[in-house]
């Protein structure tokens, strides 16, 4: 009984680890980005419709590795933590 | 995890997402038909917008793959609304966005592998094609080959990713306030990320066609 209950706690383990260390580095990632394109407008205020776009664009990419993070934290939440919660609660009962 | 089946069909199940991309599906083919009803010279009230939007979606894919990638327009257009409309859907009241599951994102993501791909070798031939994988070294070919792999894989979970995290976080955040907060957050999650996913995940798109045509 006590190996899935370890499991369940690895898992939640895992999961906010997973987001939480992979928060880090896209935080760093669009921050640097935008604090480049502010540089840039404020060089160059004619050019900021442009500029705006880019940021955007680069902001959402780099926030695809943050993403990943998420969605490997929703796997093992959704897919592997519920059903052995779930066997968990049987083996209780 | 799995989508909530709603009927079936000759024993197929028919999930949500499926109801929802019909749904979509029908907006994207009435609205259509209705705005490009009696098209004429001089643009008059809506074919003004209609026009704006398809010059801007021709105009960023000229301006990347040149003149030749015009034939492009109507499948990024299409993938562009289609994406727009479900990332959308998610904020009504109800409404499950179909970009929302994996299954979705990934058949997206393997329609512009298809098309990207399928360009290059009709442009530049099937030796070609190939023998672009094994370019430089013969070493550098399983890079190669991985390196196609991740693209696909990483356009498809950007999308997913997103759009499932922001319908999540909603959701959860639904329990706590269920009155004010969910809205705002609607309109974030909803309006403003589902814009920015879908202009991410078409311009994507042209890079990668792009880069194989180079």
């Amino acid at each position: 009984m006590i190996g899935p209950a370890i499991a369940v706690a690895c898992i939640a383990l895992g999961a906010g680890l997973a987001v939480g260390i992979g928060a880090i580095g896209p935080a760093i990632g669009e921050g640097y980005v935008a604090g480049k394109a502010v540089e840039a407008m404020s060089r160059q205020p004619e050019a900021e419709g442009s500029l705006r776009t880019t940021m955007i664009l680069g902001q959402a990419i780099t926030e695809s590795t943050g993403i990943y993070s998420l969605a490997i934290a929703l796997i093992l939440i959704f897919w592997m933590g519920i059903p052995l919660v779930e066997k968990l609660l049987e083996l209780l009962s | 995890m799995e989508a909530r089946v709603v009927f079936e069909i000759l024993g197929v199940p028919v999930t949500e997402n499926v109801v929802w991309t019909w749904a979509v599906m029908a907006v994207l083919i009435i609205g259509s038909a209705i705005f490009t009803r009696n098209l004429r010279r001089i643009p008059t009230g809506v074919q003004h917008v209609v026009e704006l939007v398809v010059d801007g979606i021709e105009g960023m894919v000229v301006r990347d793959i040149g003149p030749r990638g015009r034939v492009f327009t109507p499948f990024l257009m299409t993938l562009a609304l289609y994406i727009l409309l479900s990332n959308f859907a998610g904020v009504l009241p109800g409404g499950v966005s179909p970009t929302g599951s994996l299954s979705t994102t990934a058949a997206l993501a393997v329609l512009v592998l298809i098309v990207s791909h399928g360009a290059e070798i009709k442009v530049k031939g099937l030796r070609a094609y190939l023998k672009s994988y094994v370019d430089p070294y013969f070493v550098l070919l399983p890079l190669n080959i991985v390196g196609e792999i991740s693209k696909v894989l990483s356009h498809a979970f950007r999308l997913y990713g997103n759009i499932f995290g922001g319908g999540l976080i909603i959701s959860i955040i639904y329990m706590f306030v269920p009155y004010v907060v969910p809205g705002v957050l609607n309109i974030w999650f909803g309006f403003f990320q589902g814009i920015i996913q879908a202009a991410v995940f078409v311009m994507l798109a042209i890079v990668y066609i792009q880069s194989r045509l180079e």
